[in-house]
């Protein structure tokens, strides 16, 4: 199948979608086009409240009832999940599209015993006894390295690390292609996060899954995600090689996440960036990060900018990403934020 | 676990004997004479003071209560003022009776309000689910004896589907032996005031389950049920209705105590001769030893249905360890 080797895995394309507040629509997704190749890892990264978790639970088809999605297509290995029926779009959860949720004690059911919990999406979705999807479930937690008599424990019983590796193996249950992770590390310690992203990338090796990586910690995504796209109220800002993004930024959201990072062996202050995320209820009619740019002109104020192809297989959306070069000194340095901070916006 | 229920078990004779001992002194606190039925003032004095030891009260007081006591741990509630026949044997009949109107009663409208108010969550904001609320709100609202005398009023007077009060047709079965509970006849009674109780006891069910559920729907597992591809039924029941019967098991024991109250109520309206007609029956008689039997037998029932959902709320979460 010559087809479906070229096509990726998952793609996204002028995705846009809506909450409904008592306030009007406030758009939560606008116009994201994201793909992603078989066996690839992508990292999402932005802010909190910038619309990753809604991209997730709009791939999942998981949305709140208030949400909706106002176009664009979501294309699993070639077939729109946007227009599918509901029992099409059921059958691709977790076979095809799983989810590794954070980690607290939440996303596993408290009354419930974890392997029933693992147990229940293969019954869900292969014809096997139930006996065999207990095998299975043993089998995983091993894998993931976990004990597997404690599948019999409920979730009260496990640690923070082990319910995160119970979910990990949930999520590989029916070795799907395509993994998507909501910060799966935020809430353990920085040692089990490194454990538990060394298990991860060992089961990426042996079953040959593609990650979607979604997080706002920076280093994570420099760690384990060769390609990274960076989002902004609801924009995807940037695309790119993560190397490349990280060294050479396109967008100055970049340039100041970069600057946001406290640098080992620096002796530099980390730079914040000054104010907050756009109303999405009423969004800029121009570039919604004009207002805490330092070098918003009077047309990213007024135009939407288009998403343009910096380099072979980089993206960025801003009127300037073709001077972004004789920019990035002045971001580095403090004042030119500062001047933002204080002057009239 | 057998430590724990040896202590809970302790706990419930401790609770009794604090319930009778209570009913003992509080019903020799009320005003008037209660002998006075039974040795009337007419007799001769002598006559009178023979039938006074002849009960034990020439007694002190708390000689009496130790006698009274004594005579409850071998089931011993005395004679009736009103009847002459033992007590015991008075209550045993009634008891069934009782029994089989609230237990299956409550134990629908448990099992329904729970089915009914989980789907109601789910269908949250629908027509249906607006109306159900709102009826379920005004019949919670309803005092229950009104509700009854509707009951009777339209489906007994004016449709003539139920009879009108009673266990069975009188004269059918002068042996008030075991086998009117086993005639269609019986159930024929049984069914309005069942209906009426289970439709008013359903209500806190229903309602309770349907804002559980709704602060249930929110959480995360239930999003990654419905990620993990299972159908909405299985999300519904399997995962989010299961939690939501913690807070609905840990209000059983309060219920339990309304339905009782309420059986002396809905006894009351379709004369329907069980514990709580019993009770109303012999308080308005004075008739005393009857009243405190069955007022300590309500006690009996109340702690041993706690005993039970404390039971119940282990069984339903894991977290619970009895210790």
């Amino acid at each position: 199948m010559p087809a479906s080797e070229t096509r990726p895995l998952l793609s996204i394309a002028g995705l846009s979608a809506s909450y409904d507040t008592p306030r009007g629509p406030a758009s939560a997704l606008a116009r994201i086009d994201l793909d992603l190749d078989k066996g690839e890892n992508l990292g999402l990264i932005g802010e909190s409240g910038c619309g990753k978790s809604t991209l997730l639970k709009t791939v999942m088809g998981v949305m709140p009832g208030n949400a909706r999605i106002d176009a664009g297509s979501i294309a699993f290995r070639g077939r729109d999940l946007v227009s599918a029926s509901a029992e099409q779009r059921r059958a691709v959860r977790w076979a095809g599209i799983s989810m590794v949720t954070q980690s607290a004690l939440n996303a596993l059911n408290p009354v419930l015993r974890v392997g029933d919990q693992i147990a229940e999406a293969i019954l869900a979705h292969r014809q096997i006894s139930r006996a065999g999807a207990w095998r299975r479930t043993e089998a995983l937690l091993t894998m993931v390295g976990v004990a597997p008599e404690r599948a019999r424990d409920y979730p009260h019983q496990f640690s923070g690390g082990m319910r995160q590796r119970a979910i990990i193996a949930m999520a590989l249950a029916l070795e799907p292609p395509l993994v998507l992770a909501d910060e799966p590390t935020t809430a353990l310690d920085v040692v089990v996060q490194d454990q538990i992203f060394r298990s991860l990338r060992g089961l990426q090796a042996q079953l040959g899954f593609s990650l979607l990586l979604v997080t706002h910690d920076l280093a994570l995504v420099i760690e384990n995600c060769e390609r990274v796209a960076v989002m902004y109220a609801g924009e995807i800002v940037e695309t790119g090689p993560t190397r490349e993004v990280i060294r050479r930024p396109a967008h100055p959201y970049t340039l100041g996440l970069k600057n946001a990072l406290p640098r080992l062996g620096s002796r530099d202050e980390p730079i914040a960036i000054p104010g907050g995320p756009p109303d999405l209820v009423e969004p800029p009619r121009g570039c919604r990060f004009a207002a805490r740019c330092p070098f918003a002109l009077p047309l990213c104020r007024s135009e939407p900018p288009p998403l343009t192809t910096v380099e072979p297989g980089r993206q960025a959306r801003c009127h300037r990403a073709t001077e972004i070069d004789a920019l990035a000194p002045l971001a580095a340095l403090p004042q030119t934020w500062d001047a933002l901070r204080e002057g009239p916006r | 676990m057998a430590g724990y229920l040896l202590r809970r078990f302790w706990h419930m004779v401790l609770t009794l004997f604090a319930m009778a001992t209570l009913m003992f002194f509080l019903f020799r606190l009320l005003p008037g004479d209660p002998t006075a039925t039974v040795i009337s003032p007419s007799l001769y004095p002598k006559a009178q003071e023979a039938m006074r030891q002849q009960f034990g009260l020439d007694r002190p007081l708390f000689e009496q209560y130790l006698i009274y006591l004594r005579n409850l741990c071998v089931l011993d509630f005395g004679i009736s003022f009103q009847t002459n026949r033992p007590v015991f044997e008075m209550i045993q009949g009634r008891l069934l009776n009782t029994i089989l109107l609230i237990l299956p009663s409550m134990l629908a409208a448990y099992l329904l309000g729970a089915g009914i108010g989980a789907i109601a969550a789910w269908k949250r904001g629908s027509a249906a689910e607006v109306s159900l609320v709102f009826t379920a709100t005004a019949l919670q609202s309803a005092p229950l004896f009104w509700l009854g005398m509707l009951a009777i009023l339209l489906f007994s007077i004016k449709l003539d589907l139920f009879p009108i009060g009673h266990i069975v047709t009188p004269g059918m079965f002068p042996e008030q032996d075991w086998r009117m509970y086993l005639s269609a006849d019986f159930l024929h009674h049984l069914a309005l005031p069942f209906l009426v109780n289970t439709l008013y006891q359903l209500c806190f069910p229903l309602l309770l389950m349907r804002s559980t559920m709704l602060s249930t729907i929110g959480e995360d597992y239930i999003e990654l049920a419905r990620m993990k591809g299972l159908s909405e039924r299985r999300v519904l029941f399997g995962h989010a209705a299961r939690n939501a019967l913690l807070p609905l098991a840990t209000t059983l024991p309060m219920i339990l105590g309304w339905a009782v109250a309420g059986s002396v109520v809905i006894e009351t309206v379709f004369s329907w001769p069980g514990l709580g007609l019993l009770m109303i029956d012999a308080i308005s008689r004075a008739d005393y030893p009857v009243a405190q039997a069955a007022f300590l037998l309500i006690a009996v029932l109340t702690v041993f249905g706690t005993f039970i959902a404390d039971l119940l709320y282990g069984l339903l979460d894991p977290r619970i360890v009895y210790a």
